[in-house]
């Protein structure tokens, strides 16, 4: 399921996973200053999230496949 | 608008060295990302680059043979020797620059290849594997980036461009937009360095699904010559978890060559129990494992030692390592200038052809990264200063037009831009590439490849084009980055489908079922393209006579590495005439 969550009791609003991201998965969220999983579709597990300074972003090891529909 | 002497877009190692080497000449210069620089592309997942020197007992003709045998004649023997013997000062730069590489006794490390010629079929046949690499600490991406700062480059990040501008027959700029916000923003600079990366479908088992071919596609659309598109790179995966663990970790926590074992020596195994011979250097001849999956053979599993058993899949609609210092813009001299006026590239964006049909060694695309990464930054700044000599250049005194820039070309080139967040409906980024990729994907395109269905998925591929990427649409801005990456994937899917159906023979990474030998009578020649009249025309570049390989020598020996269902007789001879031989038997 790529990256599963960022907890927000551990997020510090510093930023590092936004910046890093490739794939602009994630997104501060600016009032709450925590940083947001906003594209889950898009994340492809590089791992550079994980230079999280609190340790607060969870991946998970499967893939997500959406159905391919007639149109989208 | 912003004004620069020189644009670099893209910053990873090439653009970064660009930069740099671009601003040491006293301009003023900006580099743009689509996402991070220094985190950008393939950089991150980079742990080694190689260096050749003459001090170090190393012999330029050994490189070169090596790169020749194993790209099978389809390097670029030229640009082989210039990135060698940069690379010895590129090294130097990254350290006095503060990247740390790995030291034993106060030396650097130097680590061999870590396939030997003892691992590969025809092993007598095989020249000597000489090339080495330094292995650089974690920490290497954000080194290069505050270097790149402290030189006084200009950042931009979280930038897409989605076109380079071109006025008078000149590129003279470009036009993109801030990933956070949708507002078209148009630079303007005397000279650009086209640096980013390669092109791949966002395949599946490799996490670069930012390269979508931007590069390639965006200086074709403005007249650039690409070459070399129907390599690829059969990089494994894991079809259970194909994406784990992250390729980051890996590196960041020192891996690569610094853990030899790691994949070294894979042993492949098919369906019935039967060994496979992995033929190829650092698994890129893994076409093997394609070949075993068409002939019902499959699944596979490799025995990695220490590290267990392995399921293994083929990399669907990868095509994306395979951009590694082969494929992309032609460069016209030296200094890394292209067939367009004001433009630059380096990296996987230059085709080079440095390595040809085959990955050849560790750490020659980081190493071709940086050494014409650096050639295109002195370049590129040559050519900005000649300009503003010559009073400014063509475009920045262009009577009567805003800013120098044609308002007419600016305005078509924003509502370009725009278009997909105009559209109230149409077809979302996610689901075209989906079905880009369900085209390209099967490893009966891409890698054991035939005429007949090459010409089916350029069929599905031209609809897209036609029909499907011009009503793309975006809910946001997240989504506009998506939508030109799509409509930049689409073209470079047509790239690599036409490069493949030109090439009638096989070599390399290229097996086309239908010409199952290699062909030196026809096909020591590159493949090229070009726009002409809108349509994207293929055509041959013979290679010089001086870098072929001496037909009197047997077959074997000019081609060590078996393709797929090629026994090591006198078979092989007999398609050496490079005749079709239709339907494929079993092996």
């Amino acid at each position: 399921m790529a990256i599963e969550a960022i907890d927000p009791g551990l997020c510090n609003g510093c930023g590092i996973c936004v910046r890093n991201c490739p794939m602009d998965v994630i997104r501060m969220d600016k009032k709450a200053r925590k940083a947001e999983i906003r594209y889950q579709v898009d994340c492809m597990l590089c791992g550079q999230c994980l230079e999280c300074p609190e340790k607060a972003i969870y991946l998970k090891p499967g893939w997500l496949t959406p159905t391919l529909l007639g149109w989208g | 608008m912003i004004d620069c002497d020189v644009l670099v877009i893209g910053g990873g190692i090439a653009g970064c060295f660009a930069a740099v080497k671009a601003r040491e000449q006293g301009l003023k210069v900006l580099l743009v990302d689509k996402g991070y620089v220094s985190r950008s592309g393939e950089t991150p997942y980079a742990g080694d680059t190689a260096v050749f020197d003459a001090d170090w007992g190393h012999e330029l003709d050994q490189w070169l043979t090596q790169v020749s045998v194993i790209g099978e004649y389809m390097n670029n023997r030229h640009w082989n020797e210039l990135v060698f013997r940069d690379s010895r000062e590129r090294f130097a730069d990254l350290c006095s620059w503060g990247v740390q590489f790995l030291k034993k006794d106060g030396e650097y490390v130097r680590l061999p290849h870590p396939y030997k010629n003892s691992d590969l079929p025809d092993k007598h046949k095989f020249p000597p594997i000489v090339s080495e690499v330094v292995h650089w600490l974690p920490g290497f991406p954000d080194m290069l980036r505050k270097h790149v700062i402290h030189s006084g480059v200009k950042i931009k990040d979280r930038f897409m461009v989605t076109e380079l501008l071109k006025q008078d027959g000149r590129v003279v700029g470009a036009i993109g937009f801030s990933i956070e916000g949708n507002e078209p923003q148009v630079i303007r600079a005397k000279a650009v360095a086209m640096c980013a990366g390669g092109g791949g479908f966002r395949p599946i088992g490799y996490p670069t699904h930012e390269l979508t071919g931007d590069g390639h596609v965006m200086a074709y659309r403005v007249g650039a010559v690409i070459t070399s598109k129907e390599f690829v790179s059969p990089h494994s995966t894991d079809p259970e978890q194909p994406a784990w663990p992250p390729m980051y970790l890996f590196f960041s926590s020192g891996g690569s060559a610094a853990l030899p074992g790691m994949w070294q020596d894979p042993k492949l195994y098919n369906a019935e129990g039967d060994f496979v011979p992995a033929r190829g250097m650092a698994w890129h001849g893994w076409l093997d494992a394609e070949y075993e999956a068409h002939e019902g053979r499959a699944p596979l599993t490799a025995d990695l030692g220490r590290r267990g058993i392995q399921r293994v899949s083929g990399p669907g609609a990868h095509g994306s390592m395979l951009g590694h210092a082969t494929g992309g813009i032609v460069p016209v001299d030296d200094d890394c200038a292209t067939d367009v006026a004001g433009l630059y590239a380096a990296g996987d964006s230059l085709g080079t052809c440095f390595i040809g049909a085959s990955y050849s060694g560790f750490g020659f695309a980081t190493m071709h990264a940086a050494a014409t990464g650096a050639r295109a930054g002195l370049g590129v700044a040559k050519e900005a200063k000649r300009l503003t000599a010559a009073g400014s250049g063509p475009a920045l005194d262009a009577s009567g037009a805003k800013g120098g820039l044609d308002e007419q070309v600016v305005k078509a080139a924003s509502a370009r831009l725009l278009a997909p967040l105009e559209r109230k409906g149409g077809f979302t980024p996610r689901w075209v590439t989906q079905v880009l990729q369900n085209t390209l994907a099967p490893y009966f395109v891409l890698y054991v490849k035939h005429g007949d269905r090459l010409r089916t998925a350029l069929d599905t591929v031209e609809y897209l084009r036609d029909h499907i990427v011009p009503k793309l649409y975006a809910r946001d801005d997240h989504e506009l980055r998506l939508a030109h990456e799509t409509k930049n994937m689409v073209t470079s899917a047509e790239m690599k489908l036409r490069s493949s159906l030109f090439r009638t023979e096989s070599r390399g990474t290229h097996y086309r079922e239908d010409y199952p030998g290699r062909n030196d009578a026809e096909w020591l020649a590159w493949v090229r393209l070009k726009e002409e009249d809108g349509t994207m025309t293929a055509f041959k570049e013979p290679i010089p006579l001086k870098w072929r390989p001496d037909a009197s020598r047997p077959y074997n020996e000019r081609y060590p590495m078996r393709l797929p269902n090629e026994s090591p007789g006198g078979e092989a001879a007999a398609r050496d005439a490079g005749a079709p031989t239709g339907r494929k038997e079993g092996r």
